[in-house]
């Protein structure tokens, strides 16, 4: 999950919580409000009541009855006043039943008694209970709605600002991780931002990919000399064994070794050409121009190479379709590529083997070039490195100086081709060439 | 016919010119650009070999100048930096031919007499295998009057071998000249064997071929 969807999440779920604790606890906190507000409204109707009581005398109220009771229409309130027992002290406030005109009735009442002119009375005051959590449920109504009209309102402020405050990070990832290919040739700029995180971590990026670029441009500075600096001395080495070989008086056993060391110098001219060739690739010297036909190369190839079928009685089938163009290539880097792989296919391969070279191409997908052998396989252990320079499955073999494969490699990656290979040992092996779309 | 070389290795410059001069070349030597056009001025040369990283600059520069004092002369780059754009600046600025270091003797000199025959319509008379005549400018091989069919690549063996007759050819020598940088890696394979059993095939027909022979453990030899 991206990093702003979960601080949004978790914004909202923070703030959503908060607000049903607050409604669940509602009625509570209402209920505890209203009774202190409702005793406290008790106690001042109390102090009235006794207030006129002295300023009117008891009798004004009691008019020669034993008691008072005054309620309201609706019996919402009630006042009572009669004779209690001297000495009996009330000063309370409870809800309790009380039975108005037969009809029993829930009350806050607030008893309390008074002594006036020496006789003790006890005054009831009541309010229904009713009419005292009549504001509950408009109240958290109303509570749930502007807290939710509060939480939409802070939420829309959070995504926006969360969005601005986390927009260096997509940049970052963007420019400096996903849309940046190896190697990183072009400059990219550091993002803009005041999050000092965000500036540590860009500036990072850029230092990292700075330290690898320099690492590769030194080991690829370092092949194209090395390999350029080689071939003079190979040079005066060959031409002066050449020479050698031309006089006639040598015997046969000097001659016999002049051709060894022809042919371990050979072995050294060969990958020295090949690391220069890679460099070379990889310092992206040839042009990406031509448009060929992918048959036309592998037909030219085969002219090279088919003589070598014959001394394992090796049989080929080429299928593709002619109608293919390959876009913005270089042809001798393609050569190169099938050369390699075709070459591949037959020193792999056991006597009487086959060779099988199809295309594939639907509409709205890339067309595939595979090159299939029924050769020695590659073990899935080995895999991962045929592409390594210098490393070669098989060791045992000794054929070939592991650079067959890397050439390809990146003639595939200079031409943005993706290449697949399914292996299984002494069955064969199955290199797929996918070319993109461009192409 | 008559050669200048132009190269600052000395070891390398001393080896061309033994090599050529065996091959009755006329040769002369220079290390620099100063040394190298101080001669062609002097001189008429029908080659000049020209290194390309010379202590004084670079080789291409001599060219332009070069071929003011000797414009008929034939010019072949000889370079270990090997890379395109040195490749078509050379041959843009006039030179004949290009060859990447290191490069085999055999080859320099069969690509100069490709040129000689070229450039300076060198008629050579048919020449004679044994009871065969080879016309090197059309590629033919004849026995009396009949043309023998012979592969591309066995022509170029065939007269490759002939080119440097009395001299043993390696398989590898020979492998590099007919498939260039795709020889294959594994010099004892019997590619050029069975190229070889193949021309010996075709041109038994018609006579014996004893002029053809395999040296044992080296390679092959046209004995004349």
């Amino acid at each position: 999950m991206k990093l702003s969807s979960k601080l949004i999440l978790f914004i909202t779920s923070s703030k959503l919580a908060v607000v049903l604790l607050f409604i669940v606890s509602l009625p509570f906190l209402v209920d505890s409000i209203v009774s202190e507000y409702t005793n406290y409204s008790l106690r001042r109707q109390q102090a009235k009541v006794i207030n006129v009581v002295h300023k009117n005398g008891i009798d004004h109220y009691l008019q020669g009855d034993d008691s008072y009771g005054s309620y309201t229409m609706l019996k919402e309130e009630y006042i009572a006043l009669e004779p209690a027992a001297a000495k009996t002290l009330i000063d309370t406030i409870k809800t309790a039943q009380r039975i108005v005109e037969r009809d029993t009735l829930s009350y806050r009442i607030l008893m309390h008694t008074f002594n006036f002119e020496n006789k003790n009375y006890l005054l009831e005051i009541g309010k229904t209970t009713a009419s005292i959590n009549q504001y509950n449920k408009p109240l958290q109504r109303i509570a749930l709605y502007v807290l939710m009209g509060l939480i939409a309102l802070t939420l829309l402020f959070d995504l926006i600002f969360t969005r601005v405050l986390i927009r260096p990070l997509g940049k970052i990832i963007k420019s400096k991780l996903i849309n940046r290919k190896f190697p990183f040739k072009d400059y990219s700029p550091p993002v803009p931002t005041s999050t000092e995180d965000f500036k540590y971590l860009d500036e990072s990026l850029i230092l990292l990919m700075d330290q690898i670029n320099e690492a590769f441009e030194k080991e690829r500075e370092f092949t194209a000399n090395a390999s350029h600096e080689l071939m003079t001395p190979i040079s005066i080495l060959q031409n002066k064994m050449e020479n050698l070989l031309g006089d006639e008086q040598l015997p046969e056993s000097v001659v016999l070794r002049i051709v060894e060391m022809m042919k371990t110098l050979s072995r050294l001219k060969k990958i020295s050409n090949s690391l220069l060739l890679i460099s070379r690739i990889e310092n992206q010297q040839f042009v990406k121009s031509a448009n060929v036909q992918p048959s036309k190369i592998i037909h030219e190839v085969m002219e090279e190479i088919s003589h070598r079928l014959t001394e394992k009685e090796l049989k080929i089938s080429i299928s593709l379709k002619e109608d293919r163009l390959l876009k913005n290539v270089n042809q001798d880097l393609l050569f190169q590529l099938f050369y390699n792989l075709i070459n591949n296919a037959i020193k792999y391969n056991v006597n009487h083997g086959s060779i099988g070279i199809t295309d594939e191409f639907r509409e709205g997908k890339n067309y595939t070039i595979s090159i299939q052998d029924t050769g020695i396989g590659i073990a899935a252990e080995d895999l991962d490195f045929i592409f390594d320079r210098f490393r070669k499955a098989n060791l045992t073999e000794n054929v070939g100086y592991g650079l067959g494969l890397s050439i390809v490699k990146s003639i595939t990656l200079y031409h943005g081709i993706e290449i697949l290979v399914k292996s299984k040992v002494d069955e064969g092996t199955t290199f797929s060439l996918i070319f993109p779309p461009s192409s | 016919m008559k050669v200048l070389i132009v190269e600052d290795e000395k070891t390398l410059a001393y080896e061309m010119e033994d090599f050529l001069k065996k091959a009755f070349y006329i040769c002369d030597l220079a290390h620099n650009i100063k040394d190298g056009l101080e001669k062609i001025e002097l001189n008429s040369y029908d080659f000049i070999l020209l290194d390309l990283g010379l202590p004084d600059g670079d080789g291409l520069s001599l060219l332009p100048k070069a071929k003011k004092y000797n414009p008929d002369a034939a010019y072949i780059i000889l370079t270990a930096r090997g890379n395109l754009e040195d490749r078509i600046a050379g041959l843009d600025l006039g030179a004949d031919d290009y060859l990447p270091k290191p490069f085999s003797l055999l080859e320099l000199q069969s690509r100069m007499q490709a040129i000689a025959r070229r450039k300076f319509n060198v008629k050579e008379e048919l020449l004679v295998l044994g009871d065969f005549n080879v016309d090197l400018q059309k590629r033919l091989i004849l026995f009396q009057d009949n043309q023998i069919e012979l592969s591309r690549k066995e022509f170029d063996l065939l007269s490759y071998l002939f080119l440097h007759n009395n001299r043993v050819l390696t398989r590898m020598q020979l492998s590099e000249h007919i498939w260039g940088t795709f020889a294959d890696d594994d010099y004892d394979s019997n590619y050029i064997d069975a190229h070889i059993k193949n021309i010996r095939k075709k041109l038994n027909v018609w006579a014996p071929t004893d002029f053809l022979e395999t040296v044992r453990g080296v390679g092959y030899r046209i004995k004349k």
